[in-house]
């Protein structure tokens, strides 16, 4: 009813649902990017599904700083404030990790070698279910539902089993014939696919946290 | 008028300090900008004073009779010891220094109305009881309701921020309605204006202080209460008004400042915490016992260095 009095919080309300909908997009052509990488290489849906990777993760940072701005502006009350901007910031790391992978694979002209191939389709599937995980919980803690804590228990097993990808990935990839310096290259890759289940459940505890003191 | 100057300024101080525990919250800690909030508390302490301040003002001129020099005298006296106490940095309370004033007064007179005196003093001793008593059952009961709402984040915030504006509108009113007495109920008692010019009067010191050199005093005393997270701040806030409003209906002016303290320990009673310092809470009982009596001493020195005549030999 008393909207109007409250434009700059309605602002933040627009522009954080407004972010988490860009990180959807972001989610999906990351995804997209690397089935299309996987399949035939490097080709062109590769490249401009990465440049519209790059494009939702450039307006995440613009829709960021536009929140940050309006924070300045003391739009909430500083304890609301505070804690909508440590859950933005530490959710943002993982677009840059995103577009990372992407980019290093365009620009280091990395081709996926066939025997990690099924391995690195399951890290990245379960890194992504981590993250359309965490913006479910990001919107229930919002919106103030319950049911945070069990989406954080879902996002910390697939961080578990990430890690444990990712060391078989590794332990192989160094056991293997390759060349010594793909290996190297290959190994940032995969660390880097890793770092995105990681920051998936440290956003994830974050929310939890948040949940817990917002309750009095 | 000229003789009115000492209560318009022992209103303005009060204004100054007391903005503090009213408004000092939500401004020192951004939610609501300063002169908005000056504005919105000086209009609200003007309506205190006029639509409730009459209780108090029948209180503090029953406590004895007074004629125009001792109500000048005892209003100066109580802006001195203002003065003093502020300096030394006790929590002080100019309805303590008012009435210490008045007894002191009072004992010159040999005119001392015992049993209304009682009562005030009763109400020192519950000003911070009350405030946190008021506080541990309003903190129980909104945290059930809060609790059980299902809002969003952003609804939350705004729900605590229009109880911010509200708590301390009311908190206003309530200073207003209270603490008017204090300013200008000596001029009451001596016949020099009636109930309505005194509410207006001091009413319109207290918001010229608020409007003046609250700021400042904000920023250094305001910042304590924003330690406490928003729902706690609010409690408080309303804490100290309801308890404020409390007395009002009682008719005896009270600190807001221990109204506040109180409330604050009521908080720390809730969540099984220090909120109070043992340095602050010995503060509060020094300036319980010292506020009235240097009150008195200085209202009785002043009063005997104005009858001093010059005697040529």
């Amino acid at each position: 009813m008393f909207r109007f009095i409250f434009k700059k919080e309605n602002q933040v309300e627009k522009m954080i649902y407004a972010y988490l909908e860009n990180f959807r997009l972001i989610l999906e052509h990351f995804s997209q990017a690397l089935v299309s990488c996987i399949a035939r290489n490097r080709c062109e849906e590769f490249d401009f599904l990465t440049d519209q990777t790059h494009k939702y993760e450039s307006k995440a940072d613009d829709i960021l700083d536009e929140v940050n701005n309006l924070m300045f502006r003391k739009a909430l009350i500083p304890d609301s404030r505070g804690d909508i901007m440590n859950l933005l910031i530490a959710l943002d790391k993982i677009p840059n990790y995103l577009e990372r992978a992407l980019f290093m694979i365009r620009y280091q002209r990395l081709a996926i070698p066939e025997i990690f191939v099924d391995d690195l389709q399951d890290l990245i599937h379960t890194s992504i279910e981590s993250c359309e995980l965490l913006l479910k919980q990001v919107e229930l803690f919002l919106k103030n539902e319950t049911g945070t804590r069990s989406l954080m228990g879902t996002i910390d097993t697939n961080e578990s089993y990430c890690d444990h990808i990712e060391r078989r990935i590794i332990s192989q990839l160094f056991q293997s014939e390759l060349d010594p310096f793909f290996k190297l290259q290959f190994k940032e890759l995969v660390v880097n696919m890793g770092d995105i289940s990681d920051q998936a459940d440290r956003v994830s505890k974050l929310v939890n946290i948040l949940t817990l003191k917002r309750r009095v | 008028m000229f003789s009115l100057l000492g209560g318009v300024f022992l209103g303005w101080s009060l204004g100054a300090n007391d903005a503090s525990n009213i408004i000092g919250t939500a401004v020192t800690s951004k939610m609501i900008r300063f002169w908005p909030a000056a504005i919105l508390a000086s209009v609200f302490v003007m309506i205190g004073a006029v639509v409730s301040g009459q209780a108090g003002i029948e209180t503090i001129r029953g406590l004895t009779r007074l004629d125009i020099n001792q109500a000048v005298i005892s209003s100066v006296a109580a802006a001195v010891t203002v003065t003093i106490m502020t300096l030394m940095g006790l929590p002080v309370s100019a309805s303590q220094s008012v009435v210490g004033a008045i007894i002191g007064i009072g004992i010159l007179n040999a005119q001392l109305n015992v049993g209304g005196l009682g009562k005030v003093a009763l109400c020192w001793v519950g000003t911070p009881v009350g405030g946190a008593l008021i506080s541990v059952i309003l903190y129980r009961l909104m945290a059930f309701v809060y609790n059980s709402l299902t809002i969003t984040l952003f609804n939350a915030d705004r729900l605590l921020r229009a109880g911010l504006i509200f708590s301390a509108s009311y908190g206003a009113y309530a200073l207003g309605a209270n603490n008017v007495a204090n300013v200008t109920a000596v001029f009451v008692g001596a016949g020099m204006i009636t109930i309505l010019a005194a509410a207006l009067i001091g009413g319109g010191s207290i918001a010229l202080g608020i409007m003046t050199f609250s700021r400042p005093v904000m920023e250094t005393v305001g910042k304590k209460l924003v330690t406490l997270d928003p729902f706690s701040a609010l409690v408080v806030s309303l804490a100290m008004a309801m308890t404020i409003h409390l007395y009002t209906m009682i008719g005896v002016p009270v600190s807001s400042s221990q109204a506040a303290i109180g409330a604050v320990l009521g908080i720390g009673i809730v969540k099984g915490v220090n909120t109070v310092s043992r340095n602050t809470l010995k503060r509060i009982l020094l300036a319980w016992f010292f506020t009235p009596v240097v009150a008195c001493a200085i209202a009785l020195v002043i009063t005997y260095l104005s009858r001093l005549r010059y005697m040529p030999i």
